[in-house]
């Protein structure tokens, strides 16, 4: 049995708008959504703001209801079973709000560990262990509003697995840590894959979605636009590259002209400084370079250069196309 | 204060009443009838009633006594909160430090803030005055109305002058809140506004005359009993006067609490 | 079990939060004793009688003045910190998460009581009798709880209003007057009356009255803790609806 099962999943919000003439809009965050997540599995989820991935986990968490389609987490309904989900999933959202700030960190976990019913005999032992793990042993009577991000980011992760749940939705859980510390949590939730945790995870950093997910799906407007492996999302990181081309003046002319070319499975412009950067993803077995080049005529070509693809590229490609 | 030379009257006008209109909405944007309504209709009416029954209860004055005394006090809790309200509303919005290393001069800048909250109570304050005479059936002379506006007037500029050393403290402590729900509570006992200053102990009654309100409320439980304007002269004078030493003392310790935060870097201390 | 233990908790740790910040410190304690000593000095000496109930309702006005202040924008407050969100997350009942916070405020405002007397003793030589010193503590304990059940029903009720905290400032008053702290009830208009029944807070005070002056606190005693419990009943099926609400309407977040 999949450990979470979405199927055709559905939310619309109501936008408000106008003071006077209050109009009433649907606004519809995710529009149709399918996946599964085996037991032991780290899927990821991306896309870009507003794609959805908040709204989708929002939903398997019990917090938002669905507007049509199911979920079942563990075989449990989101909806009729709210409360066995609840049990079972812990949530840890970054940034640094979601704390007591006047408590301190024992004292949050304390009374999380009472909201989710760990009982008092056990709270202690499975707190200390928790804090030993996101290493904040020694820290946990300060208060919280004297945590830098990354305390908070770490006591967030140890709220999440007070009740040892056997599912745990991270969104975002890295955002604005520092790199030291970003390559610790990775670390830590790899761990809790390794000893048997279903973990689902948002990210805006593809690296990190490439080095920990088993599985992604890249959800763009409010739709799945691709699932796989990161392996498979880069199309097969051995049997293609990437040609990037440092173009100053105007690269979108040529862009359209270098996506027509046979061989080239899509193009995308970055701006990087005062250059624009044409990324071209290019088939296996095709040499296209001499060919771009000649579609940049008239342009100011600077640096050249071929390399393995990346799933940063593989996504830029998915969203960009959605 | 020596960028003042260097601005022309019309600056220091447009300082005044547009900077302080503009200011007041970016930090009171919640004045909505949501708020509105109960702050300054709801409350204000059940502050009289029950002052007006607790009067009764203790047998002392009569309705009017409290009606009139509440309703200049309402025209001072707004100045009093909103001055304070402004600094430190600035620098929660981290804008405080940004307004004080701007050359604009000070006197139109925090004053210009005044204004519409004078404005927004002597509104309260006269709709409390209409409101409660309603219920209770208190009439006034209508003789009587004119020079009570004036009072209503002064004494929210004398309470915006508490208001301003208020606001200049919150340039140095953090909870001004407190601050300034204690001189709330102060005026409340100390003025006259519900205890007659006769039951005060002696010292309190001799503080009472170093306050705000005190004689604006004085002056204007006299007009409505009939006293004419010349009569209370003095005693409008008088909250006059009092109100500038305020205004005066809290311009004062702005500029020496400005200065000293430049020294210390408490500005974006919170 | 879990969910009594789970109240008590959650209380322990709002009366530490509150207990740290100034502004609930200082104010709570404080701003009865303004009205306090309003009261105290409009009385004068001459009606002891009088004085002593004055001062009964004056200590317990702080015990509301917390309540409704804070009360009613306990929600909004989890919301804005970003906790509301964990806490509908958690399989814990809702209500078992809200209610501990209004209780908590209500205890808070019992440090208002203590003060009030102390303060009226020290300055206005009022003397603190004690009819039936052990039913003192209960009636008070009562009062705290029912105080906090209605504070539980305003946050639950008022949840919708963006601007809930003017909506608690509103209740003070109204509260004072109505529930009969400072005057007698008997004054008021007699169509006042049945309102002031349905308030938990109006026996309370009499039953601390009673307790203190004379007479049998009991029977308020009793009114005072069957209002709290329907109070509580009421907010319970209020806050289920109001969760189902949220999750459908997506308001549980802050954006």
């Amino acid at each position: 049995m999949a450990v979470i099962e979405v199927q055709d999943l559905h939310r619309s919000y109501r936008a408000r708008t106008g003071i006077l003439k209050r109009s009433v809009k649907e606004v519809a965050a995710v529009r149709g959504i399918d996946f599964t997540v085996e037991r032991g599995e780290l899927f990821g989820l991306l896309g870009p703001n507003g794609a959805g991935k908040t709204t989708t986990i929002k939903m398997l968490i019990t917090l938002l209801l669905p507007t049509r389609g199911a979920a079942r987490i563990l075989g449990y309904d989101v909806v009729a079973q709210a409360r066995e989900v609840r049990r079972r999933v812990g949530y840890v959202f970054g940034g640094d709000r979601g704390l007591y700030e006047r408590l301190s960190a024992m004292d949050n976990l304390r009374y999380f560990a009472q909201l989710y019913g760990v009982a008092p005999r056990e709270q202690r032992r499975r707190i200390g262990e928790l804090l030993d793990l996101v290493g904040l042993s020694g820290r946990e009577r300060e208060l919280v509003e004297g945590y830098s991000r990354g305390m908070r980011q770490r006591l967030h992760i140890a709220r999440g697995l007070l009740h040892d749940p056997d599912v745990l939705f991270l969104d975002e859980p890295t955002i604005g840590i520092d790199p030291i510390g970003a390559r610790e949590l990775r670390a830590s939730i790899a761990a809790l894959v390794d000893v048997g945790k279903t973990v689902l995870l948002t990210t805006h950093y593809m690296f990190e979605a490439d080095e920990l997910c088993d599985r992604i799906a890249v959800i763009a407007g409010g739709r799945i636009v691709a699932q796989g492996t990161p392996t498979e999302l880069k199309g097969g990181a051995h049997d293609g590259h990437v040609v990037e081309v440092e173009v100053y003046g105007p690269a979108e002319v040529g862009a359209r002209d270098v996506r027509a070319l046979a061989g080239v499975r899509a193009v995308t412009v970055e701006e990087r400084g005062q250059a624009q950067v044409l990324v071209v993803q290019v088939a296996p077995g095709a040499e296209v370079t001499h060919a771009v080049l000649s579609c940049l005529d008239g342009a100011t070509v600077g640096k050249v250069a071929t390399r393995e693809p990346t799933l940063e590229d593989a996504y830029v490609a998915l969203v960009r196309q959605a | 204060m020596t960028a003042l030379a260097t601005i022309t009257p019309t600056a220091w006008l447009r300082i005044f009443f547009v900077g302080g209109l503009t200011s007041y909405r970016a930090l009171f944007n919640w004045i909505r009838p949501a708020i509105l309504i109960p702050t300054f209709v709801v409350l204000p009416v059940f502050q009289i009633l029950l002052f007006v029954y607790i009067g009764r209860s203790a047998r002392i004055e009569s309705d009017e006594f409290f009606v009139i005394g509440n309703a200049l006090q309402f025209a001072a809790t707004p100045c009093l909160f909103a001055m304070a309200d402004t600094i430190s509303g600035e620098r929660q919005q981290h804008t405080l430090s940004l307004i004080l290393v701007s050359p604009a001069p000070r006197i139109p800048l925090f004053l210009g803030r005044s204004l519409p909250v004078i404005a927004n109570g002597f509104l309260a304050s006269a709709f409390a005055l209409a409101a409660a005479g309603l219920l209770l059936g208190i009439r006034m002379p209508l003789a009587a109305v004119l020079p009570l506006v004036l009072a209503i007037a002064v004494t929210s500029l004398s309470c915006t002058g508490l208001g301003l050393v208020n606001a200049a403290l919150g340039l140095r402590v953090r909870e001004t809140a407190v601050l300034s729900n204690v001189i709330f509570g102060i005026l409340l006992v100390f003025c006259g506004v519900n205890v007659p200053l006769a039951r005060l102990p002696h010292w309190m009654a001799v503080a009472s005359g170093y306050l705000p309100l005190t004689h604006g409320i004085a002056a204007a439980r006299r007009m409505a009993d009939g006293a004419p304007l010349n009569a209370v002269a003095g005693l409008i004078g008088l909250e006059l006067l009092v109100g500038m030493v305020y205004v005066v003392l809290g311009f004062a310790l702005l500029q020496v609490f400005e200065r000293e935060s430049r020294r210390t870097a408490s500005l974006d201390r919170f | 079990m879990n969910v009594l233990r789970l109240i008590a908790r959650g209380w322990l740790l709002q009366v530490k939060m509150m207990s740290r910040s100034a502004f609930n410190g200082v104010l709570q304690i404080v701003w009865p004793l303004f009205f306090a000593t309003i009261t105290f000095l409009m009385y004068g000496s001459t009606n002891q009688r009088a004085l002593v109930s004055a001062a009964v309702g004056a200590s317990v006005l702080g015990i509301w003045s917390s309540t409704s202040t804070s009360g009613a924008a306990v929600i909004q407050r989890e919301r804005r910190q970003g906790t509301l969100e964990l806490l509908v997350a958690a399989p814990a009942p809702f209500a078992a998460t809200i209610l501990p916070v209004t209780l908590a405020m209500s205890t808070i405002g019992a440090y208002s009581m203590v003060a009030t007397f102390v303060w009226g003793r020290l300055l206005f030589g009022i003397s603190v009798p004690l009819a039936h010193p052990l039913l003192l503590p209960f009636a008070v304990v009562v009062t705290i709880v029912s105080v906090g059940m209605l504070g539980f029903l305003l946050s639950v009720a008022v949840v919708r209003f963006r601007s809930a905290w003017a909506l608690g400032n509103m209740f003070e008053f109204p509260i004072w007057l109505v529930c009969g702290f400072l005057v007698p009830l008997s004054l008021l208009p007699g169509w006042v009356r049945p309102i002031s029944w349905l308030l938990a807070p109006t026996w309370g005070v009499q039953a601390i009255r009673a307790a203190m002056l004379g007479g049998s606190p009991l029977p308020a005693i009793g009114l005072a803790a069957l209002c709290g419990a329907a109070y509580a009943g009421i907010a319970i099926g209020l806050s289920e609806r109001l969760v189902r609400a949220a999750r459908r309407d997506a308001t549980l977040a802050l954006s």
